[in-house]
């Protein structure tokens, strides 16, 4: 018995298979990913308000670029990325890989503890925002109370209205929400660490910080660049932890470009030079992604 | 491994900390949601409901309609999860299983769409979906999910079709198969726990949506989804606390119950292509 004659299976008609397996996918992705993206580009050479949308094309220009690169908003709305994503992967990193090693420890109730370090994770990103703005209240928040009550501070500080105070409650939540994904990737890498290594490393006399820094950070090195780069990714690219608790505010301290393509589009509705930005974004993000891609220790297929 | 007394406590001490400090917004979200609306509004804080009330979670039921929410939401992730999985099933396995010209590079452009950001494929949507007349409809929202959907499914599934040897379709093909049916009747059987993790998560991502739901839908309160309609609640200048976290509460359990299921899933789902 053998295979069929004819048969989509056949290896010199198995490209066909293939192919009619992708079309659904690329047809539907055509529509939805790639059209749009193409149809933003060319938005983003065009001077066009929302009122015009789809009606007729204006002139292509490159009106849009020019006054995005010379706009103090646009520079300042990159600082703003740039020290968020540098502040909130550094802290998610460092409290994430604390805690995966924490509940890596034997102990009772090691179950429940890595459930719950990993709960905030789950949480989706409104209900984050939702949860500290809460407690960041400035006339009823939990945390006012607690500053004044022990002399920390002495008046209710309006944290989302102040600058600085304002980024600082971001990166707050953010870190919040972003350190379980590192902890649940490092949990994941160091229980592929064989315990043979811990243990000869016992017997020859290395104490607890050494088998921390010669064998886990470096039996964690495939896990720790990825983990790095999504979490990276998605500070860059967050729309609702800081659209619902600041919109970009305070004089535009939490700008990000992510926010600013947005408010530009639908606060302001200059569509034109919004998408200018999106490009912009689009192109760091590709950037970023290629990197993830090139990292990868095998071949992608 | 042994460890001394001291040790011990410590271990135990530093855990209970750090579960304390990190769960403790979720506590004081349920902590609120039982509090009646007179509390909220004076100090000392209580840390603990002497007569805990379920007077929010009556109120958003019958004064908002957060049941009508509650289903756009459903409606929604089922639809473009539904929709996502079609296209994704026959991809992520033709990209596992048949090196064609030109496939690598599809199965590299579903790759870096997961990194896309939504605030700029948002707005040629927009532009789109107003032409078609489809904003203010749950339709425009099901499109939307699906360009985020799709590229993370796609990949997902292509790694748990990897991991089915190929041998068995060969198998499958000698007693008469043709191709598609030995897709059906014998990888997709042998990957249901893969299509039931992907699936599942594509309803938490659809669910989790603010950014299009917020844009399309805002004109049409009926239209609303669970997470627009919760951020609603907060007012310009007063904030019925205790309703906004119920709300909350009801709108992300289904969430963490999925993550708890998901949780091994995720971690090789979400760096498949990156890194093994």
């Amino acid at each position: 018995m053998s295979v069929p004659r004819w048969s989509l299976w056949q290896p010199k008609n198995r490209h066909i298979f293939a192919y009619l397996l992708l079309a659904p996918a690329v047809l539907l992705t055509t529509a939805i990913i790639v059209y749009p993206i193409i149809s933003a580009i060319d938005l983003s050479f065009q001077r066009i308000k929302i009122a015009k949308l789809g009606r007729s094309r204006a002139p292509w220009t490159l009106a849009n670029y020019e006054e995005l690169f010379s706009s103090a908003e646009f520079y300042q709305a990159i600082w703003v990325t740039i020290s968020l994503v540098a502040t909130v992967t550094a802290l998610s990193y460092v409290i994430g890989l604390a805690t995966a090693i924490l509940v890596n420890q034997r102990f009772r109730g090691r179950k429940l503890a890595r459930i719950l370090v990993a709960v905030p994770w789950a949480a989706p990103s409104v209900m984050a925002a939702i949860i500290w703005w809460w407690l960041f209240d400035s006339s009823f928040g939990l945390i006012n109370w607690a500053l004044v009550r022990t002399g920390l501070s002495s008046e209710m500080i309006p944290w989302l209205s102040t600058p600085g105070a304002a980024f600082f409650v971001i990166v707050v939540v953010m870190v919040w929400k972003g350190y379980p994904f590192i902890s649940v990737i490092m949990l994941a890498g160091l229980q592929s660490i064989p315990l043979e290594l811990y243990d000869a490393a016992k017997v020859d006399g290395a104490n607890a910080w050494q088998r921390f820094r010669f064998i886990s950070l470096p039996g964690l090195r495939s896990v720790r660049g990825i983990a790095l780069i999504l979490v990276m990714l998605w500070v860059f690219r967050d729309f609702p932890i800081i659209y619902i608790l600041t919109g970009g505010g305070p004089q535009r301290t939490t700008q990000t470009l992510a926010i600013m393509t947005y408010q530009e589009a639908f606060k302001f509705h200059d569509f034109g030079f919004a998408a200018a930005i999106g490009v912009v974004t689009l192109v760091i993000s590709v950037i970023a992604s290629w990197i993830m891609v090139r990292r990868s220790d095998e071949p992608l297929m | 491994m042994t460890r001394g007394r001291w040790e011990t406590v410590i271990l135990y001490a530093v855990v209970i900390a750090v579960v304390i400090v990190l769960v403790f917004p979720l506590y004081w979200m349920f902590n609120t949601s039982l509090a009646p609306a007179t509390q909220l509004r004076r100090f000392p804080p209580v840390f603990a409901q002497p007569e805990p009330t379920l007077a929010a979670y009556e109120a958003i039921f019958t004064e908002r309609p957060i049941g009508v929410w509650l289903r756009n939401s459903a409606v929604v992730a089922l639809a473009s999860t539904a929709l996502s999985m079609f296209v994704s099933v026959l991809a992520g396995y033709s990209i596992s299983r048949i090196r064609a010209r030109g496939s690598q590079a599809i199965g590299l452009f579903f790759l870096m769409s997961r990194m896309l950001p939504s605030t700029l494929i948002i707005i040629p949507l927009f532009v789109s979906f107003r032409q078609f007349q489809l904003i203010g409809d749950l339709r425009s929202l099901v499109l939307a999910h699906a360009t985020f959907i799709t590229p993370f499914a796609v990949w997902m599934l292509k790694g748990y079709f990897d991991t089915i040897p190929m041998e068995l379709e060969d198998a499958a093909m000698i007693d008469g198969c043709t191709p598609l049916s030995a897709l059906l009747r014998v990888v997709l059987p042998l990957s249901a726990p893969g299509l039931a993790a992907t699936t599942l998560y594509g309803f938490v991502l659809s669910w989790n949506d603010f950014v299009f739901a917020r844009t399309f839908l805002v004109a049409n309160q009926n239209a609303w989804t669970v997470n627009v309609g919760v951020a609603s609640l907060k007012g310009e200048y007063l904030t019925e606390w205790n309703e906004i976290m119920a709300g909350s509460l009801i709108a992300m359990l289904p969430i963490v119950l999925a993550y708890l299921f998901l949780e091994r899933y995720l971690v090789s789902g979400l760096t498949a292509g990156s890194s093994k």
